[in-house]
């Protein structure tokens, strides 16, 4: 439990997961133009998310080559030059240094090629989603994705999403390995801990019980995992989106299974390795409203043992009409953000758990948590050998611990493997 | 003092006064009451800020939102937040609202224009740094019979008719906004 709350052991986080692994940066939409930019952070460092001018996407280390002034100190916007408040040298968008003042007369001797920005190593893009890796051996995105591609295939090439906005940022008392746990698939706490967003009538079809449905944990799937709720019905379910919307999707996009696997979805949730989850579902922010197919992709931000800065972003089809995206992101926003009906529970209930795993008390005794949910002989949790998809499929998913097991197994795995350091 | 400059002053008294009393009835959680006094038509929004250069027209965004509310999704959250299982809210945090700096921008027949600053000191369990929430927020208010009226004035009530709340943070440095501002 002691892991939640350690110093020792969120400095190898840093430096033997969010920088040695593929770690996700933004969306393609959110930098449509040559010049646009956002700033990000992998781990705790400051980085630039930039379309440069030939279309290319980069991630520049923040940070002046001279004196190590930031370079960019908006978090969004366009520009084709970086320059450096500090002595005013400037940077192109793609991070080649192009102008040093008084050059011929203090630097003469500096060749400006070997000077452009720092850089991640990697950066590649799956579907839209842009991910960078800091150190220069990395898997290819794909081979790391792995199984995952499989399920990211049924939202992100079934549907060209955007992302609306910009991102809702908060501070969170609890550990980025807290949130990341539970959207690996903690589907046990919802009837409690969600009860009182359930109560007023705004959960989804399947939270409501309106609609029968079985919950399928994906565990062993390269390192990430995922929750799918489907709902037996010959209806086009498809997360809620309503018809005409769903006439706008990428339908050849995907083979059969996924196909069906998509029209049956109510609530998906899932989480890539470390620490980019996502939630989609089908809700409404007023039970007299309609029901809306709304995502939010979250990045829980490692700030600290025990401390986070939670990231959100709503994504809505971008061939859908101008309203119907509009209400994708309210419901988005009044479900699962700083102030959603369902997120504010969660992070209620988190609140404190960072005290314990930080106690001398949790030292001294060496106390773990539980994850032996789904074991022993009448678990109702089961394999379902059926399933078409990657990975270890486990109907009945919400009673098993697999897919949080999974992600504490890779975690371990990945800080206890020697990197760069 | 001109008879003018006192009609001012007593309208932003009743102003300070709905300010006050609706900040009084959100510090004792008393969110039903609060939400009977915003109108049928409220339209209240918390815009995200990011930090901009200073050419830019405004740090806040046109499409995103802490909260973007009407009556209905106000009342599912202040439903939401008395229930039983709210955890984010039970125990309760203690929360303290300071009004200050009330400005009028605008006065038509039933509606006023202001802007006011708001500080939020919010504070959990046993801690003792608080979270502060600072903002600028632009109300409308608005004439109506079963608004709320400070004793001494013979005129009608004011309802909430608009509000925008203007963070100083483009982080919220507060766990979830489980709270209106
Ligand atoms: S630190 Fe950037 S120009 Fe000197
Ligand atoms: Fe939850």
């Amino acid at each position: 439990m002691k892991i939640l709350n350690d110093e020792d052991i969120y400095q190898r986080e840093l430096n033997r997961i969010f920088a040695q692994t593929w770690v996700y940066v933004g969306h393609e939409s959110e930098v449509p133009e040559p010049g646009d930019y956002r700033q990000r952070t992998i781990g705790e460092d400051p980085f630039v998310f930039v379309r440069d001018e030939n279309g290319t996407l980069r991630v520049l280390f923040n940070s002046c080559r001279h004196r190590g002034a930031n370079v960019c100190r908006a978090e969004k916007g366009n520009t084709t030059h970086f320059r450096c408040p500090y002595h005013g040298w400037t940077y192109q968008n793609t991070g080649d240094l192009v102008g040093v003042p008084q050059k011929g007369d203090g630097f003469d001797h500096l060749d400006a090629d070997e000077y452009g920005l720092r850089e991640a190593a990697n950066v590649d893009t799956y579907n839209g989603l842009v991910f960078a890796c800091i150190a220069p051996d990395a898997p290819q995105l794909e081979e790391y994705l792995g199984g995952a591609t499989w399920y990211l295939d049924m939202y992100f090439d079934l549907i060209d999403m955007e992302v609306i906005g910009d991102p809702q940022r908060w501070v969170v008392d609890a550990d980025w390995k807290t949130p990341t746990e539970n959207f690996y698939g903690d589907n046990y706490h919802v009837p409690m801990g969600h009860k009182s967003a359930i109560d007023v009538g705004i959960g989804s079809e399947t939270a409501t019980g309106e609609e029968e449905s079985e919950l399928y944990g994906i565990a062993d799937c390269d390192g990430h995992a995922f929750s799918i709720y489907q709902i037996d019905s010959e209806k086009p379910m498809f997360w809620g989106h309503p018809e005409d919307v769903v006439e706008t999707f990428n339908h050849d996009a995907l083979d059969d299974d996924q196909h069906e696997v998509a029209r049956r979805s109510g609530v998906t949730l899932g989480t890539i390795f470390p620490n980019l989850s996502f939630i989609f579902l089908g809700g409404r922010d007023d039970p007299n409203k309609d029901p809306v197919g709304t995502f939010c992709l979250r990045q829980w931000q490692p700030r600290g043992p025990g401390k986070m800065e939670a990231w959100n972003w709503i994504l809505a089809p971008k061939d859908a009409p101008a309203e119907y995206k509009e209400r994708v992101y309210e419901v988005g926003m009044s479900t699962f953000s700083a102030a959603g009906n369902f997120e504010a529970d969660d992070i209620g209930i988190w609140d404190g758990i960072d005290d314990a795993a930080g106690s001398v008390f949790v030292e001294q005794t060496e106390a773990t948590t539980l994850f032996t949910m789904g074991r022993g002989e009448n678990a109702a949790a089961t394999i379902d050998d059926d399933w078409a998809g990657p990975g270890t499929a486990y109907a009945d998913g919400g009673l098993t611990d697999e897919n949080q097991l999974d992600f504490y197994r890779t975690w371990y795995e990945t800080i206890t493997t020697e990197g760069a350091e | 003092m001109q008879d003018e400059q006192v009609q001012q002053a007593t309208l932003r008294l009743e102003c300070e006064e709905f300010l006050y009393h609706t900040a009084e009835l959100l510090d004792d959680r008393r969110l039903s009451e609060w939400h009977d006094l915003v109108t049928d038509d409220i339209e209240y929004r918390i815009p995200i800020r990011t930090t901009r250069e200073r050419s830019k027209p405004t740090e806040f965004s046109k499409s995103a939102f802490h909260m973007k509310e009407d009556w209905g999704t106000l009342k599912v959250r202040t439903n939401r937040m008395a229930s039983d299982f709210a955890w984010s809210e039970d125990p309760p945090s203690r929360t303290r609202r300071q009004v200050a700096n009330v400005r009028i921008t605008d006065v038509s027949d039933d509606e006023i224009d202001l802007k006011n600053n708001l500080v939020v000191v919010r504070s959990r369990k046993a801690e003792t740094d608080p979270d502060i929430l600072s903002m600028e927020r632009h109300d409308t208010l608005r004439r109506d019979e079963d608004g709320y009226a400070p004793d001494w004035t013979e005129r009608k009530g004011l309802k909430l008719a608009r509000r925008t709340v203007l963070l100083d943070h483009t982080v919220i440095p507060t766990d979830s906004l489980s709270i209106i501002l």
